[in-house]
């Protein structure tokens, strides 16, 4: 890969589903360099999410192709890529329910090269930095939902990822909830080097981004 | 954290289900066991019985499927007797009689000359064995007389006939520890089978398998009409033997297949309501082999759990059934390893075979549909 290229770029991306009744995306086409954080707004079924699904190697497309540093998805491992290179955050959090938040964090270590007391270890050190080493115990039950999203974000970031993905990551928070996580979400993104693609329907959290990408009908209609 | 925790937390989580499914595997797992445990112990103690009297060889009628219908002439003992490579024998006749004031049924009643061969391996405990010249005696099993509540001295009616307690033995059969010795002659006559025998067993000169086989055929080729049959080979066709270890095996079989489709609906039940989840595991990066893995745990920690349970049980249902008086003469209130281990290995192959399907389900599950379920 150049060093000049993106980090993350998709070509002529179209998903049409099995039934042929959906086409979810019409050619869509974008480049996100190494560092920036974009924002894909749009409304709702508009094809926002499965663009994220495409871009994080969770579903393939119909036509066109994904390149992260150069090289096509199709190419790749995908569960290898997106154990190690991509942290995925979901509007519903989805914590394992009986599970704490020190042992959420460790999950997709599994798939990570670290031993059982290094996972631990990072599981702490990431928990800290998103404000709940003190919370580590709690099952997702006991949190606040604000506190459920940074252990989530916290997981994302288990096997160091070059890209975070985020679908809605503030959709199910309250107002100071969104300020915290997006506040953190800068943060992480700042001091880790972060690339960022969110999802969102929120026009504070589209400000917050470097890029706006607007979707409608499948299609980018902006940016 | 250990992917074990993961596991653990998983079957947890529905603590109920999986304690149901446990039990259900258990209830197989117990019959099983003590099944296959009974059915074993049958087998050994018959074989006991040979061994501990040095038997190489059993002569009966040929064509019996069942040696208490055997008849044989004594005298044929002369004849056994000249064949070559034959050491000693001894002629028995066998038969059962019921005492129903104890509520036994089917005690087996063995007529043996005294200072026959057939006494070794018999230990009297109290008072003494059968001498020549003895008439309506009678020497009781240990578990017999405790049985019958009945000590040296007492009388006993067999089959109508009053019988003197002479002696209690133990022997290393559960079988003739659960029955009773009486005088040939005298049982010839209760019976009105004056001049018959059941069989005979004999001590060959040669005692290697392949000498004891030569020397059944020799026998059988001098004296048409009788079947002489190697001790081992002996108990393993019995029918009784064979019976007991086909309703042991059939049973086992039922077992397996409720308990495979009792572990198959959990599971099933477990990757269905954690769709979503799974989809989770996946978009993290987590690969199809450790989803399988995660899940084919589950149902094997089911597996191990229902075998501890069931092995427990059955363990405790022999022994229960050991100490009812109709069955203690037959059933040793222990179970073989062996019948454990069978226990061990079919639960683990049914919670696999339960398992597999549901694994493989949630394995192959697209990440993005498994996402939509949440």
């Amino acid at each position: 890969m150049s060093d000049a290229g993106p980090l993350l770029k998709a070509e002529g991306l179209t998903r049409i589903y099995p039934d042929g009744a959906v086409r979810a995306l019409r050619g869509v086409s974008l480049a996100v360099a190494a560092g920036e954080s974009v924002a894909v707004t749009g409304p709702s079924g508009c094809g926002k999410s499965t663009l994220l699904h495409l871009l994080g190697g969770l579903d393939r497309p119909t036509s066109g192709e994904v390149y992260f540093e150069g090289v096509p998805l199709g190419a790749l491992d995908l569960d290898a890529f997106r154990a190690r290179r991509i942290g995925f955050v979901f509007q519903s959090f989805h914590l394992l329910p009986t599970l704490s938040a020190l042992e959420n964090v460790q999950v997709p270590m599994f798939e990570g090269p670290w031993p059982r007391g290094e996972r631990v270890a990072r599981a702490v050190r990431l928990l800290d930095e998103v404000a709940l080493a003190h919370r580590r115990d709690h099952i997702p039950s006991r949190l606040s939902v604000g506190e459920r999203q940074r252990v989530a974000i916290a997981r994302a970031l288990a096997n160091e990822p070059a890209l975070l993905l985020a679908d809605e990551p503030t959709g199910n928070l309250d107002s100071v909830a969104q300020a915290e996580v997006l506040e953190l979400l800068g943060r992480l993104r700042r001091e880790r080097s972060l690339t960022l693609v969110l999802v969102t329907h929120s026009p504070e959290v589209a400000a917050a981004a470097d890029r706006v990408i607007k979707i409608r009908d499948g299609r980018i209609v902006d940016g | 954290m250990r992917f074990t925790t993961l596991i653990a937390r998983n079957l947890l989580r529905r603590g109920v289900r999986t304690a149901l499914t446990v039990v259900g595997l258990a209830i197989g797992i117990a019959a099983v066991v003590a099944l296959l445990g009974i059915a074993w112990g049958f087998e050994r103690s018959f074989l006991a019985i040979n061994e501990a009297k040095g038997i190489d060889l059993i002569v009966v009628r040929a064509g019996v499927s069942d040696k208490l219908t055997s008849n044989l002439d004594e005298a044929l003992g002369d004849r056994l007797r000249q064949v070559k490579g034959v050491r000693n024998l001894a002629g028995s006749l066998m038969d059962v009689v019921s005492f129903e004031e104890a509520n036994l049924v089917s005690v087996l009643i063995n007529g043996w000359e005294p200072g026959s061969l057939l006494f070794r391996g018999i230990k009297v405990l109290e008072g003494r064995t059968l001498a020549e010249g003895d008439g309506r005696s009678a020497l009781l099993g240990r578990v017999l007389a405790l049985n019958l509540r009945k000590k040296v001295g007492d009388s006993i009616d067999v089959a109508g006939e009053r019988f003197r307690v002479v002696g209690i033995f133990e022997s290393a059969s559960l079988f003739e520890n659960g029955g009773l010795i009486v005088p040939l002659k005298e049982l010839q006559r209760m019976m009105g089978r004056e001049g018959d025998l059941t069989g005979f067993a004999i001590v060959a000169e040669a005692r290697d398998h392949a000498s004891v086989e030569a020397l059944g055929r020799r026998i059988e080729a001098e004296i048409p009409g009788v079947a002489a049959v190697p001790a081992r080979d002996y108990v393993e066709r019995d029918i009784r033997i064979r019976l007991a270890k086909s309703m042991a095996w059939a049973t086992s079989l039922v077992a397996l297949v409720v308990g495979a489709v009792g572990v198959l609906n959990t599971m099933m039940m477990s990757v269905f309501e954690r769709t979503g989840e799974i989809g989770v595991l996946r978009a993290l990066g987590w690969r199809r082999r450790r989803v399988l893995a995660l899940i084919l745990g589950e149902a094997l920690a089911l597996g191990g759990a229902g075998a501890v349970l069931g092995s427990a049980l059955g363990f405790a249902g022999v022994r229960m059934l050991a100490r009812s008086p109709t069955a203690s003469g037959f059933v040793a209130g222990k179970i073989p390893p062996a019948a454990l281990g069978v226990g061990l290995v079919m639960a683990v192959v049914l919670s696999l075979l339960g398992g597999l399907y549901p694994a493989l389900r949630g394995a192959t599950l697209a990440p993005t549909e498994a996402l939509r379920h949440e």
